[in-house]
């Protein structure tokens, strides 16, 4: 077995920039968009993965949310829908549009599907020769995601950088990516709380899709963005989009970025935060933080864990699991018994410092993909974009 | 770096224990050997390194290695009982088994001291992480200049491996203990190890490297003596402990700043991460 | 015992500037203990403040119901029993030699009177000697933290091992 060469005092992976290896090979010949109508038609898409044996995962409605969940019929899509969002408030409201995508994200992240919340590691079975160890199986179908922005295909692309680049693989993280479809949506609008456009994120998905839809008032744009999705659309025998369409669709997505009202300044961001970890605002937002940690829930690149054991009582067998933590957890800095973050303010420092400032020097890249999810789902309305201009000012 | 990128990092390995040594008070050292056959290739491990202990139903527990580098048969662990998994283990018995991850981290960086004088700076079960040092330092003696080890410890009773320390010091290397509480027996001296550290002569201090573990605190106040003396922060060397999870940098638990400590470190360089340690609640 | 006729060398004096350092130089008296010898006695006053500059002096306190207890030990470089420096007080520790001791010492009352009549000697002393009392409490304050105290299993609600 391999082990690690010592290095003199910098991380391993200092000055090699990661790169994210590419999952799904480029389409191999250019393709200019298709066109996918009557709207109707999108169950075809669905049909054909689910022959393909994916599990297609879409938004649905659920406890007055737009979440993530399996489906295999168009009529769970919350079609006419769209939501309101602010700081601390979700709400949904019906319309009588034949809109589609017009509601930007919920509470769940595709990452509810990569990086489960709960999983097996392994399983120990106790024998007379002593305890025998073995990694179970993760037993996940492929998944197709329908319906991710552009924001979520940063977030995706960001914990890829977590979970693939690092000296250590994350085996369960990387046999779910390898075979996931990503059926991307771009934008036609904005919520209150999307900043997609400061973090660079979006609204236009790029790159690290199979297909991505653009929905325009009786169709859906189609642009291919691997092998997988030329060969998956070649199914369907769409036609090549007309003029008009790609310029609405082109005008929907400006309108979605023109729409955005919240900013986050990020120039030099990082050292800025670094450079005040004493800021009388870390105390400000530490007394208004209630530490509920819905915001590294709903954060589509939080990915911290903690592990734990389950002992079946028949069999004496013991299954090591890993489930979702979060740094807002009071525990979660124990060192010998006693939390290291003993109080609100420095594990708000911790995550916000660690979203914006050191996440780069971990992963070369932002933390945060502008999604606006922590802003809304929070119970007392903290909105990072304020933080960080708060913080900005009477920095040193 | 291939084959361990390729490794499930969360998968035990099935460690039998060979042998069990009581050291100081609430302290053990076990001996472990793979129950599957192994290469002896199979057991090796840097300096500094650490594995993660599973007792399966109970939990893990970063330990770090403390025997000899070059023994291909077995891993040494010094154990000092903390917590559950700790209290767990150390009811374990010889011919018992349980579960080892690793081995995880970055080592002492050896290589870069060559030709320097190198002075070991350890405190209470801060000796158990430096041992495998000071075997493979005593291994390559010839390499190195002046070699001190400066080893505080609560009381004599406390001293890690004390009967250890006279073949260190035939192996070349000055070995220098202090205590907290001293008994009445006690010839030795007694204050914390800045004291010794600063009495110590540095002939060239600029060549000089300085390895430490021990409480942060103690770490601390022997990188400012040390400072003052012209070695830099550079030229230091700390072992630091965190609460580790993963081993792997992906739970988030060992997070210092932009480290993870179990993955970046545990060994660091002093410019690193002083001004972290010196940032509170960070 | 014999005066020094050339000065040796000791940290405490190397950080005082020449002219200061040139006129404490016959203040300055070399002593020896053997193992053993106390240099001063807690509770008794005494003339001399030591600079060690070769061997090991124990410093104890006596406590009645626990005898004798060791609170530190003093080695090369280290300033012990400075209390002659500056009242009649009387001495806080005992100083025990621990091996062959070599100290230069000073008669309290001389370099006091020394300090009061040349304040440019006085506060260069006076300063050196924070310095040194400075150090020692930090070093005493890292002895009380009692560090190495053995971790007990915690069993409270944190039950985890970290």
């Amino acid at each position: 077995m391999e082990f690690h060469c010592g290095s003199l005092g910098r991380p391993a992976h200092e000055g090699v920039r990661p790169t994210v290896k590419t999952l799904s090979p480029p389409p191999s010949t250019v393709c200019s968009p298709l066109w996918l109508a009557p709207k109707e038609r999108l169950q075809e898409l669905i049909d054909t993965l689910r022959t393909q044996r994916y599990a297609v995962v879409a938004p649905v409605i659920d406890q007055a949310a737009i979440v993530y969940d399996e489906i295999d019929h168009i009529d769970r899509l919350p079609r006419g829908w769209i939501d309101f969002q602010a700081a601390g408030h979700y709400q949904l409201q019906r319309t009588d549009s034949d809109r589609w995508f017009d509601f930007v994200v919920g509470p769940h992240s595709w990452k509810k599907y990569l990086f489960p919340s709960r999983c097996v590691l392994s399983t120990g079975t106790p024998s007379p020769e002593g305890w025998q160890f073995e990694s179970t199986s993760d037993d996940a179908p492929a998944y197709a995601f329908l319906g991710v922005r552009a924001c979520e295909l940063a977030a995706i692309q960001v914990q890829d950088r977590v979970f693939l680049n690092g000296p250590w693989v994350d085996p369960i993280y990387q046999h779910r990516r390898s075979r996931a479809f990503i059926i991307a949506v771009n934008c036609t609008r904005s919520g209150e709380n999307c900043f997609c456009v400061s973090m660079q994120t979006g609204p236009r998905c790029h790159t690290g899709y199979d297909l991505a839809l653009t929905e325009t008032a009786d169709g859906f744009i189609v642009d291919i963005g691997s092998e997988r999705g030329q060969e998956l659309v070649a199914t369907l025998e769409l036609p090549a989009a007309a003029q008009e369409e790609r310029t609405l669709a082109d005008l929907l997505q400006q309108r979605a970025a023109a729409q955005q009202s919240k900013r986050m300044d990020t120039e030099d961001l990082p050292q800025l935060l670094m450079e005040n970890l004493e800021h009388p605002r870390w105390k400000d937002v530490g007394d208004r933080c209630l530490s509920c940690t819905n915001c590294t829930m709903v954060c589509p690149t939080c990915f911290c864990c903690s592990v734990d054991d389950v002992t079946d009582l028949n069999t004496g067998e013991v299954e090591r699991q890993r489930q979702w933590d979060s740094c807002f957890h009071e525990a979660f800095s124990n060192l010998n018994g006693r939390p290291v973050r003993n109080d609100i303010r420095s594990r708000y420092r911790q995550w916000l410092t660690h979203k914006l400032a050191t996440w780069h020097d971990q992963f070369g890249t932002s933390g945060c993909v502008g999604c606006g999810r922590c802003i809304t789902w929070c119970p007392v309305g903290i909105d990072i974009t304020t933080e960080v201009a708060a913080l900005r000012e009477g920095s040193t | 770096m291939s084959s361990m990128t390729t490794m499930n990092f969360w998968q035990p390995r099935s460690m039998r224990i060979e042998a069990i040594q009581p050291e100081i008070d609430g302290v053990f050292t076990y001996d472990l050997q793979l129950t599957q056959s192994a290469e002896q290739t199979a057991y090796q491990f840097l300096p500094g390194q650490f594995n993660m202990l599973y007792l399966p139903g109970v939990g893990e527990a970063a330990i770090s290695l403390s025997g000899d580098p070059a023994r291909g048969d077995i891993w040494r662990h010094t154990v000092r009982v903390a917590g559950r998994v700790t209290d767990t283990l150390a009811q374990r018995r010889v011919g018992e088994t349980l579960g080892v991850r690793g081995p995880f981290g970055q080592g002492w960086p050896i290589e870069a001291w060559c030709g320097k004088d190198v002075v070991l700076v350890a405190g209470g079960i801060g000796l158990a992480p430096m041992r495998p040092l000071i075997y493979e330092l005593l291994r390559r003696r010839t390499e190195f200049g002046r070699i001190t080890l400066i080893y505080g410890a609560r009381s004599p009773e406390s001293l890690l491996y004390s009967a250890e320390y006279i073949s260190w010091k035939r192996g070349g290397i000055e070995v220098q203990t202090t205590v907290d509480r001293a008994s009445p027996d006690w010839r030795g001296p007694q204050g914390v190890v800045t004291l010794l550290l600063n009495r110590l002569p540095l002939l060239r201090p600029e060549q000089t490297q300085l390895a430490m573990c021990g409480p942060e605190i103690m770490m601390r106040y022997t990188a400012l003596s040390a400072a003052k003396r012209g070695v830099s922060d550079q030229q230091l060397w700390v072992s630091l402990e965190r609460n580790m999870q993963c081993a792997a940098g992906l739970c988030g638990h060992c997070q210092l700043g932009p480290m993870f400590v179990c993955k970046d470190g545990p060994v660091f360089r002093g410019d690193r991460i002083q001004p972290l340690l010196a940032t509170e609640a960070l | 015992m014999s005066s020094a006729t050339t000065i040796v060398h000791s940290p405490f004096l190397d950080a005082l500037p020449g002219q200061v350092r040139q006129l404490l130089v016959p203040l300055m008296v070399s002593k020896a203990f053997p193992p053993g010898d106390v240099l001063f006695r807690e509770g008794k006053q005494h003339d001399d403040i030591y600079l060690v500059t070769q061997g090991h002096v124990r410093l104890e306190m006596y406590v009645r119901d626990r005898g004798h207890l060791p609170l530190l030990t003093a080695g090369p470089g280290d300033l012990v029993g400075w209390s002659p420096l500056f009242t009649d007080q009387p001495m806080t520790a005992t100083a025990t030699a621990m091996d062959h001791v070599h100290t230069l010492a000073f008669d309290g009352r001389r370099l006091q009177a020394l300090c009061e009549s040349n304040h440019e000697v006085g506060y260069h002393v006076m300063r050196q000697i924070v310095q040194v009392l400075s150090d020692r409490l930090v070093a005493t304050r890292l002895q009380l933290l009692d560090l190495f105290r053995e971790h007990l299993p915690s069993r409270s609600t944190i039950d985890d091992e970290c």
